[in-house]
């Protein structure tokens, strides 16, 4: 499913690469915890995972793409195989909910139909049913991330990316946020999460990669946040 | 492509940068209806030359005291000249009502003429226009009865070169006036890029085409483009009512100058739109090419 061979990236601006000679594999349906401390190179992993950056040296291979040799105009369609979330959320203040889970179909040209369909129930799903009018900024924290996820979800992608998406909100929200992503892996879809809450880490207890200065460091199975705490 | 949503984002796009949208479209108007006038310059000037290159080139002006011996002298050498292909006598009555007719708009010049004060001429047209030099030596300035030998096609050099330098000012203004409105198109573009950031990085997250995040951008630089071509043709129309026609009927009427009609307008203004909306939309393109990330 998303694979990385001997990956490195180096951006111009820094000596120090952001990823260094990193080599993993993430199978269809898992659950993966990406943790390291800020600068350890979690950002700069799922950003080579949607080809938004090409690795320096190494192969990234994601849905049985090598994206190194992807050609620019193919970009989109991989990245309608993969679902975005954010620590920010990243909603349209000037739509309402479901104006904006739909505008990710309208801008791939889903027909009116599909998503008068679709986007009730993700909603339902997520939720949100009785809110698709409100707008983001009458919503909570953890409403607006649970919108951003109908958002990501609605296209079934195959791939999840959740960059820090608890990294804004209280314990309990988070609670809920975690319970919705092992939902929506349960249908199937690899989930790979960024993350520095060892809370949640420590007791969802699944596949951890650690990233320490760009270097893949742990890689285990029902891990937790630190070694020993 | 769903049309409806592209639409709405473009009207969104100019609605937010609406003094930028103003500016482009009134720079956009002033180079393309200078571009315009240009053009029109240049169809009138070959109307022009048209009318007049075909017609005298040499004037031979009689003096006053001239014989009837003399006259008919001069008019049987001009009749055996193998350079002259026809020629036209013109008494002084003639050359006082053409001049009457051609000077009807500025009736005291017309007053304070004489109705003797205008030479009577032969008026010449060569078979070879360049040949002037001989028939200016057949008729030395001054003897048997001749005042002076004009060559006309001279004069008309010197109108010809005094038009073709106001077409090609006017075409220069246009172009710098063009160069000032793509800069502000890309300027336009760039704003509008920023100002919709977030909608054009989720387009690029979900996976919209390229296409589909840049039209809005190019159609809405291509629709200013058209707006001011709108006007740049709407400009030209106005100055053909209240200039060209009124100020300039009298020598239009008299022949001295071709009119500017409908046909020449309707036939530049698509090239005015098409340059206006072509250039707006190529400008866009390579602003979203250079400077944003899309």
């Amino acid at each position: 499913m998303i694979e990385l061979q001997h990956v490195t990236k180096l951006y111009p601006a820094s000596s120090r690469p952001a990823l260094d000679d990193v080599s993993t594999e993430i199978d269809k349906g898992e659950f993966v915890f990406l943790i390291g401390s800020s600068g350890s190179g979690k950002s700069t992993f799922l950003r080579l995972l949607l080809k938004e950056d090409d690795p320096t040296k190494g192969n990234v291979i994601v849905n049985g793409k090598t994206l190194n040799t992807m050609n620019k105009w193919q970009v989109p369609k991989l990245r309608r195989t993969i679902g975005c979330v954010f620590q920010d959320f990243r909603l349209l203040r000037n739509r309402t909910v479901a104006q904006n889970v739909a505008f990710a179909l309208e801008v791939i040209n889903k027909p009116q139909r599909t998503i008068k369909r679709v986007v009730p129930e993700v909603l339902e799903m997520v939720g949100l049913e009785g809110k698709a009018a409100r707008l983001p900024s009458e919503l909570s924290g953890g409403e607006q991330q649970r919108v951003a996820i109908a958002r990501a979800f609605v296209n079934r992608p195959l791939v999840l990316l959740a960059d820090e998406p608890t990294g804004n909100l209280d314990p309990e929200t988070s609670e809920g946020i975690m319970l919705l992503l092992e939902r929506i892996n349960r249908t199937g879809t690899t989930v790979v999460m960024a993350t520095h809450d060892y809370h949640i880490v420590d007791s969802m207890r699944r596949r951890v990669i650690e990233l320490n200065g760009g270097v893949l460091t742990r890689d285990q199975s029902r891990g937790v946040y630190g070694v020993g705490r | 492509m769903r049309v409806n949503f592209v639409l709405s984002e473009v009207a969104t796009g100019l609605r937010r940068n609406l003094t930028m949208t103003v500016a482009m479209i009134l720079t956009t108007a002033i180079s393309l209806g200078l571009m315009g006038t240009g053009l029109l310059i240049a169809g009138m000037i070959s109307d022009m030359k048209e009318i007049y290159y075909d017609k005298v080139q040499v004037s031979v002006f009689l003096a006053d005291d001239v014989t009837d011996q003399q006259r008919s002298a001069i008019e049987q050498q001009l009749a055996d000249s193998p350079e002259v292909a026809t020629y036209i006598y013109e008494s002084k009555d003639e050359a006082y009502a053409r001049f009457q007719q051609q000077f009807s708009q500025q009736p005291e010049l017309v007053q304070n003429t004489p109705p003797d004060a205008l030479p009577e001429s032969f008026r010449v047209e060569l078979v070879n226009p360049e040949r002037y030099e001989v028939i200016a030596a057949e008729f030395p300035n001054g003897q048997n009865g001749v005042d002076q030998v004009r060559d006309e096609g001279d004069f008309l050099d010197r109108l010809f070169s005094l038009l073709n330098g106001a077409r090609n000012a006017t075409i220069a203004v246009a172009v710098v006036q063009a160069l000032a409105a793509l800069l502000l198109i890309s300027n336009t573009i760039q704003l509008a890029a920023f100002n919709r950031r977030n909608e054009t990085n989720i387009m690029r997250l979900v996976g919209a085409s390229r296409w589909y995040t840049q039209l809005p951008f190019i159609l809405e630089a291509a629709l200013a483009g058209l707006i001011g071509a709108l006007l740049a043709i709407g400009g030209l129309v106005v100055t053909k009512i209240l200039f060209v026609d009124k100020t300039l009927a009298g020598p239009i009427r008299a022949g001295i100058i071709p009119p500017v009609d409908w046909g020449a307008i309707a036939f530049i203004s698509p090239v005015i739109a098409g340059a206006g909306v072509g250039l707006a939309a190529v400008a866009a393109y390579v602003t979203l090419r250079l400077y944003v990330r899309i």
